[in-house]
């Protein structure tokens, strides 16, 4: 009776946590599968003046991706020593680079974001994605994301076919810095410079 | 005794701290520690095989684009099932069955269905999809344990590691069909006809992503060759992120300072296929928070209720 009541109070235990996961893991696919279509929305849409473009973008990217963790992660060891103005200056900067790399990219872009699968691997969800490109072929994603303390998904990082933007944006970063005898500083004039292109 | 006890204690505590702090270090080498010692002439390879790209490989691969999917695709598959033994060698010396199964597999069935290896069949979903594996020596030889070693530019052939240009060069001697053209008399022009078509079909495929990456990146050769380094881990032990360069050991932070927080205004959209005339009074304003807060089944008190 007794191994009957506890194996009862274990299930119900345990059959809330797994609902809930599960309830999560739709949630993630739905939130990569919806990022497309505000993509398409937002920016792709021709008609779309590029400022107006390169504000949606911006926005978005700053909705759905955690724009401070990223930033960390691309300067690596160099983001301790910097000072607040500097780390200010450098975030700016970065999201200016972001936006004036990527916007542009998307004018015109006809597809659609359809998640295969979601894997909950240490707090992340891995969310394996296919981008059926209208005029092209299927691109293969996997977006890690996490759920903030709002219970807001945040996108850390996209991996095509083995390679990590986030590593390889980092990667860049570090090679930029060593060969700038500004180093940081130079980085920055260098997205500036960029940017302003 | 006590004395003894707290004194061997301060030594395991020294010793763990150290041995905490090497760790670090050494995950902080494992991301920046490029291993390019040949910097200097590597990016003077890299300068000579991007103008050669420019000016011929680019437009032949942009020509080859043109050409119609018949007699373009079966090309290709001819000169990827031709790599078929050489995969297939490596595959065993490796040990690894599920590669041996696959490449047979895909070869049979493209050389009987696929009539003779012009069509890829083998990754249609009616003959179960099977995917295309390439195995060289150098995977051949990380496997058997030897480290990549500096990382290297090959004129023409592009990023490498002195393992990988090593294993190239092995691949290359001992192809299998090589002794076959050899033994037949067929002429280098031949020869080479499978390598020159998989690397402009190769270029092809990457013609757009390639431009944009040039276009976009700050330092070209740094991206190169982390692009390469990741492809190579993964293609070897199939591991999407390497332990050390995880993203886990950055912990998430919440903002330290408020005026680091993004600053997120006004999302704009414009109907589609309206008169651009017209467009500011089809123009309407979004201020939600996008697009996370909206999803379907998502209720916020449901879930903290069971968390």
């Amino acid at each position: 009776m007794s191994y009957f009541r506890n194996f009862l109070i274990l299930a119900l235990f345990i059959i809330p946590i797994q609902s809930t996961s599960d309830e999560k893991i739709e949630q993630s696919k739905y939130f990569v599968e919806n990022l497309g279509k505000e993509v398409v929305e937002k920016v792709s849409n021709v008609n779309l003046t590029e400022s107006e473009r390169n504000v949606n973008f911006r926005n978005l990217y700053l909705n759905s991706f955690d724009n401070y963790y990223i930033s960390r992660f691309v300067l690596g060891r160099y983001w301790k020593n910097l000072d607040s103005n500097m780390r200010k200056q450098f975030v700016k900067s970065f999201n200016d680079y972001i936006v004036a790399t990527y916007a542009p990219k998307f004018k015109g872009w006809e597809g659609t974001f359809q998640a295969v699968d979601s894997l909950i691997e240490n707090n992340y969800y891995n969310v394996k994605m296919n981008v059926l490109n209208k005029d092209g072929p299927t691109l293969k994603l996997i977006w890690k994301i996490y759920l903030d303390k709002n219970k807001n998904f945040k996108i850390l990082d996209v991996n095509i076919d083995g390679v990590s933007m986030l590593v390889t944006q980092r990667a860049e970063f570090m090679s930029v810095i060593k060969n700038n005898p500004k180093g940081v500083l130079g980085l920055i004039e260098a997205m500036i410079k960029k940017t302003s292109g | 005794m006590v004395d003894l006890i707290l004194k061997y204690n301060k030594i395991l505590l020294i010793l763990v701290i150290s041995a905490l702090i090497s760790f670090n270090v050494k995950k902080a080498e494992a991301v920046e520690n490029v291993n390019d010692p040949f910097e200097n002439v590597n990016r003077n390879i890299f300068k000579f095989n991007n103008n050669l790209d420019d000016y011929f490989f680019k437009p032949v691969a942009k020509g080859w684009r043109k050409i119609p999917d018949i007699p373009r695709k079966p090309l290709t598959n001819l000169a990827t099932t031709a790599k078929t033994p050489i995969s297939l060698a490596n595959a065993i010396l490796q040990l690894n069955k599920e590669s041996i199964g696959n490449i047979i597999g895909r070869f049979l069935i493209n050389m009987t269905f696929g009539l003779g290896g012009l069509f890829d069949v083998a990754s249609s979903d009616n003959f179960g999809n099977i995917a295309e594996v390439e195995e060289d020596f150098g995977q051949t030889l990380a496997v058997w344990g030897v480290p990549d070693g500096p990382y290297v530019m090959l004129p023409i052939f592009g990023p490498s590691s002195v393992r990988d240009a090593f294993g190239l060069g092995v691949d290359t001697i001992t192809n299998p069909l090589s002794f076959g053209y050899r033994m037949n008399g067929i002429g280098l022009e031949a020869r080479l006809s499978g390598p020159v078509v998989r690397g402009v079909s190769t270029r092809e495929k990457y013609l757009d992503y390639l431009d944009e990456m040039k276009e976009g990146s700050l330092d070209f050769y740094a991206t190169m060759r982390s692009l390469y380094r990741q492809k190579r881990r993964k293609d070897i032990s199939g591991e999407l992120e390497s332990k050390d360069l995880s993203l886990s050991m950055l912990p998430i932070e919440e903002y330290e300072d408020e005026e680091l927080k993004p600053d997120v205004k006004n999302i704009v959209t414009t109907m589609k296929g309206k008169d651009p005339q017209t467009k500011s009074e089809m123009t309407r304003y979004y201020n939600g928070v996008l697009p996370s807060s909206n999803y379907p089944a998502f209720n916020e008190s449901r879930v903290n209720l069971i968390e």
